[in-house]
């Protein structure tokens, strides 16, 4: 069981996140916004649900953020009628709408970032610009993604930061019954979508050349969980994507490289948004 | 009082470094380490154990379920009743149970008891269990679909069993268009039914609503208490009193002819069942989805050691073995019998890395002399009116 701290929301050059709720007919999501400028939907990994990290905070000096949390996840309800990761695309094109959001810029981590490749298959022209960062979702049998459901707290910190050191704070050493209860909650929600097929949809690779928005894939030279390998075969794929290695950076990278990760982020979005303009927006 | 005798068929020989080297015998622990002659043997060991059961007297003979595990050789269970059915001709087989959590089909799993209820003239009992957290894993069934998958295969194989016509059936997670089952069960009108508890409130009412058989499972008395009041509690809202048969405690028993001797004798087997076999981590035990927030929250306020932390002193004083000579297991069993209430009572003799002459006399020890004096405890009143 992982155990992701209550860390306090990131406190703020932009006054911090407004927290609401979306109705839906079995439940409501969390939703945390933030900022000015174009709209970014970002779609959270396994951890992190719930929270306005610093990571976010940085998109938000130049972007609107919207970060809710995946059905199950952080505040979240359940919405049991979400089953799996074609209910989840759609679950995601009517958060889309209910935002009111034109063509956002979707930045999606690990699980979040399968989430993300999906929306821009299913509904290219929904989207705006995509990063994925360490981006499940593709099976390659070669460069399996390292089984997070069977690894103790200390297991999954070795394998998810590039220096454990860095997770200080993010995994208490002797988390109380409900800290451990909330991320029984949040593995439960990741297992509904992810534990068969394992982390991943294996027909997605063959969909993958739908997308036609301006892609950026970053990866982490030193991902334990998720095999560079995915990010090379991500970027092949996906037309107009191009490829970052964010140097001595583990998995967990909005925690472990937040700053580094936001500017590689922002940089994209702001040349694709320009891009962008000058086509056919 | 009616008596089980119990098998898991545990593989004994494990490796030296065990402690050091692996994080449990279930799942992972590499497979090179089941040695094919020995286990051969065993096989033949723990049936013929099995067979000597009903000799000497006890009313079942039971085998459960496990997967890619050292702790349990049976991924079949009804394979091994097979075995038994028609080298046995009084004793009930027990299969406790069909991990129908787990099933890709659990029809099959109707088909198998009824011919299993054909085999034995009518004397199979059929259990369902979950599967433990692990077996998720090693058959890669999704462990939050664990309940739902659990129900709706069981309303299937009771309808299956009982319905005169045949049937199409739809569920979330399975689909039959043709339902038509043959054979049909020899017993009616399907074969009795036991279901382990582990303190979901859900469970005991799910079992009390059907009248079936609730079991505990390895626990302190003081925990198995609280499950077995809370069955007698649900049946009591649906308005009956439970039969004390549909009660039973499960529990490891070792005898010998000494307190002292037997505690001599069992201390590193009963260290090595719950050191050894029972070593496993919350993830493997609780894979994501398979407890209810309500369960997991119970089970992490109860506050119950992991099994390898406990020490053999804890495990006899806190009532999770029974441990001595002819004269102290009656007593202590007597004690549990007046602490928890059950009228049924299923013994794991084969305790660990026992020797086969350590079971077959500590079995021999409880037959002649602990089984008569318990007889007597918790039988129905309907069952002393015919008797």
């Amino acid at each position: 069981m992982t155990n992701v701290a209550n860390d306090r929301h990131a406190t703020t050059a932009t006054g911090g996140p407004i927290q609401e709720y979306l109705d839906f007919p079995d439940g409501q999501v969390n939703l945390l916004r933030g900022g000015s400028g174009e709209p970014v939907l970002f779609l959270h990994a396994a951890g992190g649900a719930g929270h306005w990290h610093e990571f976010h905070e940085l998109l938000a000096r130049q972007f609107e953020v919207f970060a809710p949390d995946h059905p199950g996840f952080g505040g979240s309800d359940e919405l049991p009628e979400v089953e799996d990761m074609s209910d989840l695309v759609y679950h995601y094109l009517d958060v889309i709408e209910r935002l009111g959001l034109d063509r956002p810029h979707v930045v999606g981590a690990s699980f979040g970032g399968w989430i993300a490749a999906e929306l821009a298959v299913a509904a290219p022209h929904a989207i705006g610009s995509l990063v994925l960062l360490s981006a499940a979702g593709l099976r390659l049998p070669d460069h399996p993604v390292a089984d997070l459901f069977l690894m103790t707290p200390e297991q999954l910190v070795g394998t998810l930061f590039h220096d454990p050191a860095n997770a200080a704070g993010l995994f208490p050493a002797d988390p109380d019954v409900d800290a451990i209860l909330a991320a029984y909650r949040d593995q439960t929600a990741l297992a509904r979508f992810c534990w068969s097929p394992f982390m991943c949809n294996p027909k997605l690779e063959r969909r993958l050349r739908r997308i036609t928005a301006p892609t950026q894939v970053v990866w982490p030279s030193d991902d334990r969980l998720i095999p560079i390998a995915h990010g090379h075969r991500y970027a092949e794929l996906i037309s107009k994507a191009e490829f970052t290695v964010i140097e001595d950076c583990g998995h967990a990278m909005y925690f472990e490289r937040p700053a580094e990760f936001a500017s590689v982020t922002a940089d994209f979005l702001a040349r694709s948004s320009a891009y962008q303009s000058g086509v056919s927006r | 009082m009616k008596f089980v005798f119990f098998h898991l068929m545990p593989y004994p020989y494990l490796p030296d470094d065990f402690d050091e080297k692996y994080p449990s015998p279930s799942l992972t622990f590499p497979n090179k380490h089941f040695d094919r002659e020995l286990g051969n043997r065993l096989y033949h060991r723990y049936l013929d154990e099995l067979e000597y059961a009903e000799r000497l007297g006890f009313d079942g003979i039971a085998v459960n379920e496990h997967h890619q595990s050292a702790y349990g050789l049976m991924p079949s269970p009804n394979i091994m009743a097979a075995a038994l059915a028609r080298r046995t001709e009084q004793a009930q087989i027990m299969v406790l149970g069909n991990a129908i959590g787990i099933r890709g089909n659990p029809l099959r799993v109707a088909e198998e008891i009824a011919m299993l209820d054909h085999l034995t003239d009518g004397r199979v009992i059929s259990g369902f269990v979950r599967g433990i957290g692990w077996e998720y894993f090693a058959h890669s069934v999704n462990p939050t679909r664990s309940r739902d998958r659990f129900n709706e295969a069981h309303d299937l194989i009771i309808k299956a069993w009982t319905s005169d016509e045949m049937f199409q059936w739809i569920s979330p997670n399975y689909e039959y268009r043709y339902v038509n089952l043959w054979p049909r069960p020899v017993q009616r009108p399907h074969p009795p039914i036991y279901i382990p508890g582990a303190g979901s409130t859900e469970t005991m009412r799910f079992v009390a609503e059907r009248k079936y058989t609730y079991m505990s499972v390895y626990a302190p008395s003081r925990v198995v208490r609280r499950w077995f009041d809370g069955y007698r509690q649900a049946a009591e809202e649906l308005g009956y009193q439970p039969d004390p048969e549909k009660i039973a405690l499960s529990i490891p028993i070792f005898l010998a002819e000494t307190d002292e001797q037997a505690h001599r004798e069992a201390r590193q087997h009963v260290d090595w069942l719950f050191h050894k076999g029972l070593k496993q981590g919350a993830e493997l035990m609780w894979p994501p989805g398979y407890m209810t927030p309500s369960s997991m929250r119970g089970l992490l306020m109860a506050g119950m050691k992991p099994f390898p932390e406990l020490s053999y002193e804890e495990l006899l004083a806190e009532g999770y073995v029974v441990v001595g000579s002819p004269d102290s297991v009656t007593a202590r069993l007597q004690e549990l019998h007046d602490e928890l209430g059950f009228g049924q009572l299923i013994g794991l003799f084969a305790i660990g890395d026992m020797t086969h002459e350590q079971t077959t006399r500590s079995m021999e020890l409880f037959a002649s002399q602990v089984m008569p004096a318990l007889r007597p405890l918790a039988v129905s009143d309907s069952a002393a009116a015919l008797s």
